[in-house]
């Protein structure tokens, strides 16, 4: 078996923030970036299905950005995948493109499984996955809280708004994973030298044999007003008051 | 509230060292000003693990300690807190040389009628069958041991520092010591100038930072040190008064926290900090492991030596914080001789929630009567004042890291210090 995940390189959001004063990106100086929190329970996911299998299961991380995207390939390399594969691409890349070069991938490395993020964590689109299956016309479970391995596919828990729902899909498929799926593990020491030693396979659009265009422009970016004030009320009354009057949601 | 921006002290730096002398000013009468670079408690304090072992290479420093738990029972009564959580601390020993340092502090204890002593391994497995003993040579025992809660700690130096009157200012950096004809006048910040005769930099991480503001140099460092909190574990119940471990040949320290277990490391590797690098609004509660951090995993490999059910794969939360080193392992308290009015309170290396009581009547002392009556030599701030190799940043740097590594790392011989 073979499972595919994808991992986005994402800044920390538990740090501050910062956008730029033309609104035009984040300032990065300082900040520390992440495999996104959502990819790391996939990463976790898959080394999970190929602990409890008998049969040989290959994970491969992949990573489509810029050079600086190596560091959460070795994340992934670290705690448990197998491979990596870097799709190298310059700029930015929105939801459909991201999901045209994973189906490009998916259609090169053939797997039977593709795990990733239901979102990630910078942009919160919640998209490539779906782009993804449609593309690929392939059964897509997403926010998964919960896999299972059958005979004849995967049994799925979905964390809807309505409750748990429990669907099953043929394989090959797309799961997006939600926040209980797991807790990813921490990298063991050997996990990590040896992550260190690990080949990642460098591919362009063009070994792909695909071109993007953006679909999205991003026109400006705000910092949302992060002012909050303490005080405290003496009585119920007092509080309701505040709720009612200063804070006006009653 | 009003504030007339005027003082008897003003303390910079909101965490335990700066609050529990405020707290001790004020009750003796002063008007003290505590200001806070971000939140109170919220850097070296708010990720602390308050172990409590008072007996240490001097009697001096166990006399500290010592006295520092009588002040917490008090505190305790007076806040209606728990503070001191009596555990009782095991040291374990798998190695010989390890072994004859037992021995050795076992010896000393005694001398001054401290309450510790051997104890064989099968007491060892009686109180701790959680963790791994079938390799261990000697232990010994201190039933008096424990560790301090760090945020009821703080908790209860704020509501009585409050109710003694301190004012306590918060995302207020210091940017500017006012010094006239070499004596501190106050302080410059964000909110406005604050004017006092004596000024106490208890800035932690950042004390090196706030000396300079006042062309002093502060041979501390700031040092990253991480520990990992488990969950409950049906399989291996950690009870709530189980002992703290020191574990020195595996670098480790180890006590009961909320059903899980609290295991930090000395290590011989660690994360050097360049305060001045980090965001003027930095929060300490923002540092993040990642999950490849090498440092977690060395974290976790050495755990799993004395712990061996607790792996990569145990569910567990990573905290990660920065210490305060000085490359003797003990802190500055005082003056020195280039500023007048300016008294250091820093440089814990790892020990500030448990010094931080007796600290506290240390720095009022020093402050409103220029002495004290506790043995100081080994904590004045001025020990390395003008001494050469301990002036220029990347020597300073060099040999608190040498500290922190040497922590757990040397062996003790003989008549420790």
């Amino acid at each position: 078996m073979k499972i595919l995940v994808s991992t986005k390189r994402v800044p920390d959001t538990d740090q501050r923030i910062r956008v730029l004063e033309d609104g035009q990106g984040i300032e990065t100086g300082n900040l520390p970036f992440i495999i996104n929190p959502f990819d790391a329970i996939a990463v976790e996911e898959a080394i999970r299905i190929r602990e409890s299998q008998d049969d040989e299961v290959e994970v491969i991380a992949v990573g489509i950005g810029s050079d600086d995207y190596e560091e959460q390939l070795r994340t992934a390399l670290a705690m448990g995948a197998d491979r990596a594969i870097l799709v190298e691409t310059g700029s930015h890349v929105d939801s459909w493109n991201a999901a045209c070069i994973l189906a490009a991938v998916v259609k090169s490395q053939q797997p039977d499984l593709v795990l990733m993020g239901k979102q990630a964590v910078d942009d919160d689109a919640n998209q490539a996955g779906q782009f993804l299956a449609a593309q690929l016309d392939w059964p897509q479970a997403t926010f998964a809280s919960q896999l299972e391995l059958k005979e004849t596919g995967l049994r799925v828990h979905r964390e809807t708004d309505h409750g748990i729902e429990v669907i099953q899909v043929r394989l090959p498929a797309i799961v997006t994973t939600d926040l209980r799926l797991n807790e990813p593990r921490y990298a063991s020491l050997p996990g990590i030298l040896k992550a260190r030693k690990k080949e990642i396979d460098r591919l362009t659009l063009a070994d792909l044999g695909i071109e993007i265009s953006p679909r999205i422009e991003v026109l400006n970016m705000q910092s949302s007003s992060t002012n909050r004030q303490c005080l405290q009320v003496q009585n119920a009354d007092e509080l309701i008051d505040k709720l009612r009057n200063d804070a006006e949601v009653l | 509230m009003v504030n007339t921006n005027t003082a008897d002290v003003i303390i910079i730096g909101g965490g335990v060292a700066g609050l529990s002398t405020a707290m001790q000013l004020a009750e003796r009468g002063s008007r003290v000003i505590v200001i806070e670079r971000e939140r109170l408690a919220n850097g070296s304090t708010g990720r602390a693990a308050g172990l409590l072992g008072q007996l240490r290479g001097t009697e001096a420093h166990t006399r500290l300690l010592m006295d520092g738990v009588k002040i917490v029972q008090e505190l305790e009564q007076r806040a209606d807190v728990e503070i001191f959580v009596q555990t009782g601390s095991l040291r374990v020993a798998s190695t010989t040389d390890r072994a004859q340092e037992i021995k050795d502090l076992v010896a000393m204890g005694k001398s001054i009628d401290f309450a510790i002593d051997h104890i064989d391994r099968d007491e060892v497995a009686a109180k701790l069958p959680y963790m791994k003993t079938d390799d261990l040579i000697d232990a010994c025992y201190c039933p008096t041991d424990g560790h301090l809660q760090p945020a009821e700690l703080a908790s209860a130096y704020l509501k009585i520092g409050k109710r003694a009157g301190v004012e306590y200012l918060q995302n207020c950096p210091v940017e500017k010591i006012l010094i006239d004809h070499g004596r501190a006048q106050g302080v410059e910040t964000a909110a406005g100038t604050f004017h006092a005769p004596a000024i106490v930099n208890a800035a932690g991480p950042w004390s090196y930072l706030v000396a300079e503001l006042a062309e002093t140099v502060l041979p501390t460092a700031a040092i990253g040190h991480y520990y990992l909190t488990t969950r409950p574990d049906e399989q291996n119940p950690v009870d709530r008064l189980s002992p703290a471990i020191r574990d020195r040949h595996q670098r480790i320290y180890s006590r009961p926290e909320s059903g899980g277990l609290i295991v930090g490391l000395y290590g011989e590797e660690a994360i050097q900090y360049d305060m001045e690098q980090l965001p003027v609004d930095f929060d300490m509660s923002s540092l993040k492991a990642r999950q490849d951090d090498i440092h977690v995993a060395m974290l976790i490999h050495a755990t799993q030596q004395r712990f061996p059910w607790i792996n990569e794969r145990t569910p567990m939360t990573i905290t990660a914080g920065i210490m305060t080193f000085t490359p003797d392992g003990k802190p500055f308290c005082g003056k020195m001789p280039s500023v007048e009015g300016l008294f250091h309170c820093s440089g814990f290396s790892g020990h500030g929630i448990v010094q931080s009581p007796a600290i506290g009547v240390i720095m009022a002392d020093l402050i409103l009567n220029g002495q004290t009556d506790y043995d100081i030599e080994a904590i004045e701030a001025d020990r390395y004042h003008d001494v050469a190799g301990f002036q220029d940043r990347n020597d300073i740097t060099a040999k608190c890291y040498q500290m922190q590594s040497d922590y757990y790392g040397r062996v003790e011989g003989g008549s420790t210090q």
